[in-house]
């Protein structure tokens, strides 16, 4: 069946499943070693995470993105998605236009990138467009600023699968993949919520919000009987860590316990990730995941207050006012706003900001206080995080993060990757 | 009186009843949802002795102004001191005993 994706273009899939052909199709490529940064946007392109991209990008469509925020076809396109190397490695690995090799990630084959450009560009220029600075403490600038001298643009070809770890093998799943299951599920509408968090009340009152706007003037009948048609798709984003973050298992692990411990019903919430860098790039990363979940096939996307921010380079709804100047046609997912959910001790309930009146009282959910909790071992009360996922954490604090739910030196060194790429 | 800034020591039940029987419980406050914190004041250069002590800890300065991020059994020293001593001003103690 053919997916239409991002830009009303065909769904990108440029993967070789057969192993014989995969082994004939890289004799005699050089073999040249990649990051894992470059690993994961590689398996994203071959999979259609960034269609209608095929590959890395060349400099047109780079220039075009920074200045127009759109490729050279008129696609809208936030965050240019570039494979760097640099001049020595250009000599030492022959590469020239026109040429293929083969990447290699742990030293087993990955994929077939076809040479189609070599570039350079000015990172000031990038970095102002995308991130909106130059400021070289904004991480994604850092990321920009430290890229390797040139860049090489061309279409990819992903020839050995990553095979994913426990557990994030329950929740690995392709864009087409994503569609499938979702047809099978009956879902008309589904509305994405992007995380990196473990869910406290507040995350979960969001997805509820966001699923009635979602469903909105649809029929209730089929939600009543027990089969809705309006879902939840939590798309978790795993990829680079920071000393301090959640790691990744239990973010993924607690997400899904939403559904099975019943604060969703399963026909109406599902979890899956996807790999990828977070670069902070505020409202220009909006659009970004908004493309991504466009892919997936989702119909619409939550937004909360400062998405994909950092630091006080954004204000807190310049994420929600891009959308405003993309023409509705330009992209084929609704953005869904949604104000701050907290905790309220006049009304006893987690409640939002737009809709009660008792300011004074209010009690925010903050990422330190509720961090600040579970490092002291202590189970918060259930209203505003659940018992099962308290538990769910101390678990994979055990079982993956060395004793620490949060990313340490140790884990960063030694911890359990999301994927592996086994020998050919 | 000197600002202060807090180590905030989230309470349950068995830290309560131990608050309780050395008659600090009052020292507590709601904090979230019901849930108490005591609040272990320090000075600023306190502040400056116990991040220097534990690196992986963090003084958030913008906001709630209070020493995050130390790890568990550092808090459950610093609670323990706070019920053997039956004070809350223990913070000088206990960075003498850590040798800061």
């Amino acid at each position: 069946m053919e997916f239409i994706g991002h830009g009303g273009k065909k769904l990108v899939e440029r993967v070789v499943t057969d192993k014989k052909e995969a082994l004939n199709k890289i004799k005699g490529l050089k073999a040249v070693p990649v990051r894992r940064q470059l690993a994961t946007e590689a398996i994203s392109l071959a999979y259609g995470f960034f269609s209608p991209l095929e590959g890395f990008m060349k400099k047109n469509d780079v220039d075009s993105t920074c200045k127009n925020m759109a490729l050279v076809d008129g696609t809208v396109w936030s965050i240019p998605i570039v494979f760097d190397i640099s001049d020595q490695e250009i000599v030492d690995y022959g590469i020239k236009v026109g040429t293929s090799v083969l990447l290699t990630y742990e030293g087993n084959p990955l994929a077939i990138f076809e040479i189609e450009d070599i570039y350079a560009y000015d990172r000031d220029t990038w970095s102002q467009a995308v991130y909106g600075t130059t400021d070289s403490k904004h991480p994604g600038v850092k990321r920009t600023l430290d890229y390797k001298d040139k860049f090489l643009g061309g279409k990819i070809t992903l020839i050995n699968p990553p095979k994913f770890n426990p557990p994030f093998d329950q929740y690995w799943l392709t864009p087409k993949q994503h569609r499938e299951k979702f047809g099978q599920k009956g879902w008309k509408r589904v509305v994405a919520h992007q995380t990196r968090n473990v869910p406290h009340s507040g995350h979960e009152w969001l997805m509820k919000h966001a699923w009635m706007a979602t469903h909105a003037e649809m029929s209730m009948e089929e939600t009543e009987e027990g089969h809705a048609i309006t879902g939840v798709l939590v798309n978790a984003i795993i990829g680079e860590k920071r000393a301090g973050d959640y790691i990744d298992q239990a973010i993924i692990l607690t997400q899904d316990a939403l559904r099975k411990y019943g604060y969703f019903r399963d026909d109406v919430h599902m979890t899956s990730f996807t790999l990828w860098d977070m670069r902070y790039a505020g409202p220009k990363e909006a659009v970004h995941h908004a493309i991504i979940r466009t892919n997936l096939g989702l119909t619409h996307h939550m937004f909360g207050r400062d998405h994909a921010g950092v630091g006080t380079y954004y204000g807190s709804y310049d994420a929600h006012r891009i959308f405003n100047k993309i023409p509705k046609e330009k992209l084929n997912i609704t953005p869904i706003f949604v104000v701050e959910w907290l905790y309220c001790p006049h009304c006893g309930e987690v409640t939002c900001i737009g809709l009660c009146n008792h300011k004074k009282e209010w009690q925010g959910f903050s990422g330190t206080v509720i961090r600040s909790i579970i490092m002291d071992g202590v189970k918060p009360p259930r209203l505003i995080f659940r018992p099962e996922i308290f538990d769910i954490v101390q678990e994979c604090a055990e079982k993956y993060g060395f004793g620490s739910p949060f990313v340490t030196q140790e884990y960063l060194d030694k911890g359990t990757q999301a994927f592996r790429i086994d020998p050919l | 009186m000197a600002e202060t800034y807090p180590i905030n020591i989230w309470i349950n039940e068995e830290r309560y009843a131990k608050l309780q029987k050395a008659g600090l419980a009052e020292l507590t406050q709601d904090a979230f949802a019901g849930l108490k914190k005591l609040p272990v004041p320090n000075t600023m250069n306190q502040v400056d002795r116990v991040v220097k002590l534990f690196p992986k800890a963090k003084f958030d300065s913008a906001t709630t102004k209070t020493i995050e991020l130390l790890p568990k059994d550092v808090k459950d020293d610093i609670f323990d001191m706070v019920v053997s001593m039956g004070k809350i001003d223990i913070m000088e103690e206990f960075l003498k005993k850590h040798g800061a």
